[in-house]
């Protein structure tokens, strides 16, 4: 495994520099003008220039902010309707048509309506990412929840754990990756949806700053806002790979 | 809360009854009625007075013609994205070497929000269908080519040993081995793919606004025509539904042999 690590890393870098290079290269020898396409070097300078300007740090201030709100909110309400439906009957009863009928629904499409019932301001934005955030996070929850290994519900009962306590003692335990797995995926989603809710409405954050390039033409600025919101959708994703490491010590290899 | 000792020791199945969604939906909208007539502002229609909307937007000529647009240009990116991905999926399943060329790039093009990338490609190929059609082509794909390789990979060792003892070509073995084999990941793929193709084409003309259901959506947003949007809202949402059910339906036809494991797909990734 290790021995083939080198060649498979020399492998995966080479599509990634053969972009770079083609871009480089249709700019170069004049395929397209710079208006189009502006050379890669153009707008990594830029970008680098924008991360320690405080102006471009405050849009980016907003859109985390929004970000993040949305996903917690997606975080807390998921698990808990999650853990509920998976252990209770009744609210499983309820939960299940709704997440059925609701999770192949374009929330995109709401935000006209979450405009009209929040307002322009934070309060729509956080709504759709925390609607859009929310399926993945619930239903993997559910899925965890519902097939953890029963004997352990058991001997926890029979150990005398009051039933009340199971839940969080034994079954939030145990449909722990399964629930980071799904929080994983609904936050790469939060940082795409805060992004296209910014470019499509906003005053402000990074999704608006692509919108007002592209009104006046300006093409690196138009690349720049793009890049910074992909690379932080990859460093968020490595960052909670690293966590959900730390919070499965010990767990069998999921 | 002795739920959790007494139903928890027996398995439910992961199905569901066909009447229940349908409930559901009329839950919906009764708590959506009662809303709007608690909150009692213009901006917020009922959802009887949405619903009564719903033929006018889908009766009037200019309505279908967009809406029809939409779908067409779903279809064709959602399609070329099937034709392109399978293939790659399953190699990349079967072939080390190829997985390891493609894997990181697929990996950085991930987090990239592929409907933002509408203002850029909108400056080389124009506002028409083609950019359109592109940026749902690039939404789709990525879901299906993992999916695939996430079957092709899972492929039972055995049986790619006895096509090879049988004096199967490699491509053979692809087709009538790997295929077959894979393919209740492959439509478990293309699932999530449907349904991120009709998110990105609402997406892409509610940026750019030239034609279609999120064309139709903002402009009578900025025209104050609450009716309509709400009316279209229905129909985006109910054309959601009906695809998904529709695709689950054509799923378990072609399936049938494979246990299912969700009714509804988890990854949006």
């Amino acid at each position: 495994m290790r021995a083939t690590f080198p060649r498979d890393f020399t492998l995966g870098i080479i599509p990634i520099l053969l972009i770079g290079a083609l871009w480089q290269a249709i700019v170069a020898y004049g395929y397209a003008p710079p208006s189009l396409l502006p050379p890669p070097g153009q707008v990594f300078t830029r970008l680098a220039q924008q991360l320690v300007g405080l102006d471009y740090l405050a849009q980016a201030a907003a859109t985390l902010l929004r970000l993040f709100v949305g996903f917690a909110i997606a975080v807390v309400l998921g698990i808990g309707i999650g853990l509920m439906a998976a252990v209770h009957r009744g609210v499983d009863a309820v939960v299940r048509p709704l997440v059925r009928v609701l999770a192949p629904v374009p929330k995109v499409a709401l935000y006209p309506a979450l405009l009209l019932l929040l307002g322009f301001d934070h309060a729509s934005k956080i709504a759709l990412v925390a609607a859009d955030a929310l399926f993945p996070i619930l239903l993997s929850t559910y899925y965890g929840a519902s097939t953890i290994e029963k004997k352990l519900v058991w001997s926890a009962l029979a150990a005398g754990t009051p039933p009340r306590q199971v839940l969080y003692k034994v079954v939030l335990p145990a449909a722990l990756p399964s629930i980071l797995t799904g929080c994983r995926i609904g936050l790469v989603i939060s940082c795409i949806v805060v992004f296209l809710a910014e470019m499509i409405s906003s005053t402000d954050g990074l999704g608006y700053l692509l919108v007002r390039a592209a009104r006046s033409f300006q093409t690196v600025d138009m690349f720049v806002p793009l890049i910074s919101i992909s690379l932080l959708g990859l460093v968020l994703n490595a960052l909670f790979y690293c966590a959900r490491r730390v919070l499965l010590r010990g767990f069998p290899e999921v | 809360m002795s739920a959790v000792a007494g139903e928890g020791g027996a398995r439910r199945g992961f199905s569901i009854g066909p009447f229940t969604p349908l409930f559901a939906c009329l839950g919906l909208l009764v708590v959506w009625q009662i809303g709007a007539m608690l909150l009692a502002t213009d901006s917020i229609p009922t959802a009887l007075e949405a619903l009564r909307a719903v033929p006018d937007v889908l009766g009037s000529r200019d309505g279908l013609v967009n809406i029809l647009d939409s779908i067409r240009r779903m279809a064709i990116g959602l399609s070329a994205a099937v034709v392109v991905s399978i293939p790659l999926g399953l190699v990349m399943g079967r072939l080390r070497a190829v997985a390891a060329f493609f894997n990181p790039i697929l990996m950085v093009i991930y987090p990239v929000p592929k409907a933002a990338l509408m203002p850029i490609i909108m400056l080389w190929l124009g506002v028409g269908d083609l950019s359109k059609t592109l940026v749902i082509f690039l939404a789709v794909t990525l879901p299906i080519i993992y999916h695939a390789f996430e079957g092709a990979k899972a492929v039972e060792e055995k049986m790619i040993w006895s096509g090879m003892a049988m004096g199967m070509s490699r491509v053979e073995i692809l087709a009538r081995i790997v295929l077959p084999a894979a393919l209740p990941e492959i439509l478990a793929g293309c699932r999530t793919g449907l349904v991120l193709a009709l998110i990105t084409m609402v997406t892409s003309e509610m940026i750019a606004r030239k034609s279609g259901t999120g064309n139709i959506l903002f402009n009578a947003l900025d025209m104050g025509q609450y009716d309509t949007v709400f009316a279209m809202i229905i129909v985006i949402g109910a054309l959601g539904i009906v695809l998904d059910a529709a695709f689950d339906r054509l799923r378990r036809l072609l399936v049938a042999w494979a246990e299912t494991r969700q009714d509804i797909p988890l990854s949006f990734t």
